[in-house]
């Protein structure tokens, strides 16, 4: 990858990846701090992830406020930090399914440590590194096939824990249906990329970040569904659907957004080179 | 006996999160049974199973407050309440407990010229371990077994109405009516904020700390 000068907003595009990154921090920070207190952490490690989460988190706001558009040596490492620690916790994750009776089971799945959970810390740390590389190399379409994948993941931990819950409520068909197609015009668009499937793309990303924010309030008003309602939220909040959990797509689309972005100024300047 | 749960008090959730209207409800009217109510049972029965609650479930670490099983047992019985199912070789709730009574007093009777509690405390204890046995045979039973109806229905009715008590659920840590609040950590060893602490050797003041929190 050859350095390049860069256009206003082809700098704004890799602000805008900061910014998923950080809303997948966010995401990150709540969820594992909701779900660690839930299990008392019992072991030490359940720390870590509060930590570097809101360590990603600062770096995301950080490279989100810095006005000159530079690579940092602070982020760039906080997120390689961030990469490692959720590939780490998917392990400890799938070790705490495998060591409970029954091993790789249903159940386990449902109930023991989320296996997709930690994967989403990773993706926190790839796209902050985009962000980073994004800061004098083109790494648009790389960007926009870590997103798809991304959301088709975050899709697949949705329909799991979704199914748990037997779908009971209409809507959440959504977050099962609407990031997977998001994800496979991003997937073409990176693949065959076009204004037109580009527009589609970013259509359906648009309405997967809604989805994301809209689900913290469905994720709300299950949870006042729940015995007690809000009254008791000291059970609920642990006991009902998981508030930060929602915001991930918002993060993921976003990123998709701006990976669009990146592609479109770079294929720009390569046409402006040529010319 | 010792305090293995120092410090804990249920009926401090009264107000919390925990119980809902309905719960508060269900144990104040539990709270509210006088210890010498009696609707059921006639006087002439009555310091009879007063003295059979004493020996079933003895309470010397509550002298002051003790529950008061006979009158809980008299509610059971006043309202009819049964449990839905019933050992075939009893009759049904009421009749079980009159016949009971009137072949303990027979038997002391037979035994010493008193009513049952008159007897002193070990000889109430033999008649009543005669009854578990099958030893004791008085007319009075008539075609009931005895040894059916003191683990069925005497051993029953005394120790659910005990363990439905407030008082005895702090002495034994057991959270209450988890109505609406239940419980979140469902591993084995892992505990709720809102459960009672077990008090561990040296680990008194730490439990009796916490006890003191829950809400």
């Amino acid at each position: 990858m050859k350095e390049r000068a860069l256009t206003r907003p082809h700098a704004d595009a890799a602000r805008q990846l900061n910014l998923s990154s950080a809303l997948l921090a966010l995401s990150v920070l709540t969820d594992s701090g909701v779900e660690h207190y839930r299990g008392s952490f019992q072991n030490r490690v359940m720390y870590v992830p509060l930590g570097v989460a809101a360590l990603t988190l600062g770096a995301g706001v950080f490279g989100m406020a810095q006005p000159r558009l530079r690579r940092h040596a602070a982020r760039d490492s906080i997120y390689a930090v961030a990469a490692a620690t959720g590939a780490a916790g998917f392990l400890f994750h799938a070790y705490n399914i495998s060591k409970r009776p029954g091993g790789m089971s249903w159940l386990n799945l449902f109930y023991a440590a989320p296996i997709g959970a930690p994967i989403a810390l990773t993706l926190a740390g790839l796209l902050g590194k985009g962000a980073e590389v994004a800061r004098g190399h083109s790494i648009g379409r790389l960007a926009a096939a870590v997103s798809a994948v991304g959301l088709a993941g975050t899709a697949a931990e949705a329909a799991l824990m979704h199914f748990r819950g037997a779908y009971h409520n209409p809507a959440m068909a959504l977050p099962v249906s609407v990031p997977p197609v998001a994800a496979t015009l991003l997937g073409a668009a990176v693949c065959a990329p076009g204004p037109r499937i580009g527009r589609l793309a970013r259509w359906w990303l648009k309405f997967t970040a809604l989805l994301g924010f809209a689900g913290v309030g469905f994720h709300a008003y299950g949870v006042s569904r729940n015995m007690g309602g809000w009254r008791n939220w000291s059970q609920n909040v642990l006991n009902g659907p998981p508030l930060p959990a929602p915001p991930s797509f918002t993060g993921l689309a976003i990123a998709g957004l701006a990976a669009l972005r990146l592609m479109d100024e770079e294929a720009h300047t390569d046409r402006g080179v040529r010319r | 006996m010792t305090d293995r749960y120092p410090g804990y008090d249920v009926l401090a959730k009264r107000d919390s999160p925990s119980w809902n209207e309905q719960t508060r409800q269900v144990i104040d009217e539990r709270l509210a049974v006088r210890a010498d109510s009696h609707r059921f049972f006639t006087d002439e029965e009555w310091p009879t199973i007063v003295a059979v609650c004493a020996r079933i479930i003895p309470q010397p670490q509550q002298p002051d407050q003790p529950v008061p099983l006979a009158a809980m047992v008299d509610l059971k019985l006043f309202e009819n309440s049964g449990d839905g199912y019933r050992d075939s070789r009893l009759p049904c709730l009421r009749e079980a407990w009159r016949r009971a009574l009137r072949a303990l007093d027979a038997e002391s009777h037979k035994a010493g010229r008193v009513r049952f509690h008159q007897l002193p405390v070990a000889g109430q204890d033999d008649l009543l371990q005669a009854v578990q046995d099958g030893r004791s045979n008085d007319p009075a039973w008539g075609d009931m077994p005895p040894p059916v109806f003191f683990s069925k229905r005497l051993l029953h009715d005394i120790v659910s109405a005990y363990y439905s008590h407030p008082r005895a659920w702090n002495e034994i840590g057991f959270g209450g009516p988890a109505a609406p609040r239940g419980y979140v950590r469902m591993d084995f060893d892992r505990h709720d904020p809102w459960e009672a602490a077990e008090a561990r050797p040296g680990l008194e003041e730490q439990a009796r700390r916490h006890n003191a929190r829950i809400r």
